[in-house]
């Protein structure tokens, strides 16, 4: 039997909800599957005050081994470093954090609060990740950090992070299966491809059939400030809820994977020069681009242009 | 036995984000209770000069598990200050959408959050009912929670349908929502709604609606206990069973001032009826003190600072003139709290499922308040029974869907001009409110007041206590190494700690 223990910090409780939805098997039967016992969630325990102050002591001490540290929302360091503003018992919970992850086997930010800092980075909570605060390398627990594995924080990207990602490096960490991560440290395994990848709209960024206005079936990455193309993620791979993702019901994706999300300019709309792109699709040379987009939107089939697909 | 007074510090989990409670007890009773949101994240702050749209992205993020009754509060806040009219089928999408996400926060936080705590050993193992209890309610494994997590996945899938995904999305827009799934979706939406339904009907109540909606007094609900065996069993049932028996009907009374911001706007064209007629929505918008039903008045809001670690003056505000900056002084002086004290015409204001189902005048709960007070057992039977009032209007929206699936679903909304709108709504815990300016293009204050704000506000410059510090007073605390009579009491209000904290704004 392997041990988890779920932190929360400064975070909405997203994570958790979305972990609910997991599918392939129900939350409850993947901890028994996989022999999880839950030493304590914020929400899906029900030990008192003291007996919680006893495993925290014990954690502590070695006597009750941390297989897997699953943290949920950012590590809030504000005021001034102190932490106050996120406290237990009276102690900043950075610290709490800190103790935890020195004893973990592996460590698992779920969630881009955790990961990178999220809402709160670079605001006066002072949130960081575990080990980036956004794009820069550090965090709550610094570079060097590996947990007892010898793997550094594995940080599960999203807002809210995926469930089936969730569930699907629970069972990765539970049976010692490596995840080969990227430079932010997300498991390649569902990271290493665009959100825009399964996207029902495709055919229409394809030829370059641009939504301008909410419900005009087209490609949300021109004008809709869609990330799609720019950020990694499976949402319109494995589907959320089993049934669509954002960019399938028409809200453009807005790049909750992402070190820096949320970005500072406005949603909902694309930086652009001339109607392209500031910010092109990961990997494209923007010579390249624009004139294969001017051939494209030449060549683009009656039927998109009449927005007759069902998206 | 010592009438010394104890003091006793509570955190609480099962509640989403942090909570501690400080209460004295005397002779195995609260006497005095101090409520302490213990995390602030500054959400408001961090609106402040972002695009007109941007609190459709960030406001869902406030809540994991309400993210979409944020979503419809940024969304209201904008369709007022753009004085657009939304198509009916938008009305219908974010209604559905929203009853979806308020049935699912009402089965999870009874089955996981509430009656999870008759499993606790310590209190409840002489507890008649503690072994069927442990059987149903055991985290991950209880047979009740194995089901409830599976039900309410599927009906969540309803908003992914709509929406694309739960939780956070942001399809709800100024003007309408983004997209009409297509036929065969919104069949899929009726099927799945279908099969939820059987299921609450059959687990949660033991009974149809049609039945339950009958039970109009507290006799009558004695009179159908003995009715059927299923009516016992179901989880109405039995909660009221182990409730009884834990003394959950004798304590947990709050300040009997309820307040409902309303919800569910009506489309032009529906079947559906308002609970009282007369208004635009299906829920009653108002405020209830003591005898008397008042109609809503958004200008008798105001915050107050008092005893809150925030900077501001003056302490008392509108919310439109509200500004958030925190200022922690330790444990010294009066605050104590990351939670403000909004006020209703200067009362603390109880809000949440039995608030509306006064606002609604629905008779059961009428009669069991002036028999027993609002205690946390009616509080609870609110929250838990709020589904079978909801489930078939929303069945009705989704088959008006159906019907009129050509119709639009967008009001095509080009700029936010600049001005003032509230976008004031019933989450799945109470009011909630979002005040919302733009100037110059741009948003320059974004005030939040939550549900939890409401029942888990601190005191306020007139030293009143908000409705659940009141509502403390008298618990009975049986083993103050384990309160759990304080958690009763505590969540029969639904606390939701990461909706009440407040945010900040970045001086830099």
């Amino acid at each position: 039997m392997k041990t988890v223990y779920w932190l929360q910090g400064g975070g909405c409780g997203g994570d958790t909800y979305s972990l609910l939805s997991s599918d392939f098997m129900d939350v409850s039967e993947l901890f028994t599957t996989l022999d999880l016992k839950l030493l304590w969630h914020p929400s899906l325990c029900s030990i008192d005050p003291a007996a919680h102050e006893r495993l925290l002591t014990d954690i502590a001490s070695g006597t009750t081994p941390l297989d897997i540290l699953m943290v949920e929302g950012s590590i809030i360091f504000g005021p001034a470093g102190t932490g106050m503003f996120d406290t237990f018992r009276g102690r900043a919970k950075k610290e709490l954090c800190h103790t935890l992850a020195s004893h973990a086997r592996y460590v698992v930010a779920v969630g881009t609060c955790a990961a990178f800092g999220g809402f709160g980075a670079g605001h006066a909570i002072e949130a960081t990740g575990l080990q980036f605060t956004k794009k820069k390398k550090g965090g709550a627990l610094g570079r060097e950090f590996v947990s007892g594995s010898g793997m550094p924080v594995i940080n599960l990207a999203g807002c809210p992070c995926h469930h089936d990602v969730i569930a699907g490096a629970l069972m990765a960490v539970a049976s010692d299966v490596p995840l080969e991560l990227d430079r932010f440290q997300r498991p390649l395994e569902w990271y290493n491809t665009m959100v825009h990848q399964g996207c029902t709209r495709n055919e229409y960024h394809e030829y370059r059939v641009e939504e301008s206005d909410f419900g005009e079936m087209g490609c949300l990455f021109f004008h809709m400030g869609c990330a799609g193309p720019l950020v990694p993620g499976p949402c319109n791979k494995l589907l959320w809820n089993r049934h669509s993702s954002k960019p399938r019901a028409g809200v453009p994706c807005f790049g909750c994977t992402s070190p820096d999300f949320p970005k500072s300019n406005p949603f909902f709309h694309t930086p652009n020069i001339e109607g392209i792109p500031l910010e092109l699709p990961k990997g494209v040379n923007r010579a390249h681009y624009m004139v294969y987009k001017g051939m494209a939107a030449e060549a683009a089939p009656e039927r998109l242009k009449k927005r007759s697909a069902k998206v | 036995m010592s009438s010394e007074t104890k003091k006793i510090d509570i955190p609480f989990n099962r509640v989403e984000g942090d909570l501690e409670v400080k209460v004295d007890v005397t002779d195995d009773t609260i006497t005095d209770a101090w409520s302490c949101g213990t995390m602030y994240r500054g959400f408001e702050a961090m609106m402040t000069g972002r695009g007109p749209l941007d609190g459709l992205v960030i406001t869902p993020r406030i809540c994991g598990i309400c993210s979409l009754t944020h979503l419809n509060a940024a969304a209201v806040a904008l369709d007022r200050i753009a004085q657009v009219t939304l198509p009916d089928n938008a009305i219908r999408l974010r209604n559905v959408a929203l009853m979806a996400e308020t049935i699912q926060s009402d089965l999870r936080q009874a089955v996981l959050m509430y009656m999870a705590d008759f499993t606790n050993h310590k209190a409840y193992q002489k507890h008649p009912l503690f072994k069927e209890a442990v059987a149903r309610y055991q985290m991950l494994s209880g047979s009740s929670v194995v089901e409830v997590i599976r039900k309410t996945k599927r009906l969540i899938e309803i908003i992914a349908i709509i929406g694309g995904q739960w939780p956070h999305t942001s399809f709800m827009v100024p003007g309408g929502v983004t997209s009409i799934p297509y036929v065969p979706k919104l069949m899929q939406s009726r099927l799945i709604f279908n099969r939820f339904l059987e299921w609450y009907e059959k687990k949660v109540l033991g009974c149809t609606i049609a039945r339950w909606q009958a039970v109009t007094t507290r006799k009558e609900l004695a009179q159908w206990f003995e009715e059927r065996p299923e009516h016992r069993d179901s989880e109405v049932g039995f909660f009221i069973r182990f409730a009884e028996k834990a003394g959950l009907d004798t304590y947990g009374r709050g300040n009997d001032h309820f307040l409902c911001f309303g919800n569910f706007p009506l489309p032009k064209d529906t079947a559906v009826t308002p609970r009282v007629p007369g208004t635009d929505q299906l829920t009653t918008p108002g405020f209830f003190r003591e005898t008397e039903y008042l109609a809503l008045d958004a200008a008798s809001i105001k915050e107050d600072i008092t005893c809150s670690w925030f900077e501001q003056k003056p302490v008392v505000s509108h919310p439109f003139d509200s500004v958030t900056r925190p200022y922690a002084s330790g444990n010294m002086g009066k605050p104590y709290s990351w939670v403000k004290a909004p006020r209703y015409d200067g009362l603390p204001a109880e809000t949440g499922p039995l608030a509306e189902a006064v606002m609604d005048r629905v008779p059961l709960f009428l009669d069991l308040i002036r028999n027993t007070g609002a205690t946390a057992l009616v509080r609870q039977l609110a929250r838990i029974t709020r589904p079978a009032r909801l489930l078939p209007d929303m069945g009705t929206w989704i088959d008006e869907l159906l019907a009129h699936h050509a119709d639009p679903f967008y009001t095509p909304v080009k700029t936010i001009p600049d001005g003032q709108g509230a976008g004031m709504i019933q989450a799945a815990r109470g009011a909630l409110g979002h005040w919302v300016t733009i100037e110059n293009s741009k948003i320059s204050n974004y005030q939040v007041i939550t549900p939890t704000a409401w029942n888990g506000s601190p005191r306020d410059g007139q030293n009143q206590p908000g409705p659940w510090e009141s509502a403390l007073k008298g618990t009975p605390v049986k083993d103050p190494d384990n309160p759990v009579e304080a958690g009763h009491v505590i969540r029969s209000f639904d606390p939701c700690m990461v909706c009440a904290v407040h945010i900040v704004k970045n001086e830099k």
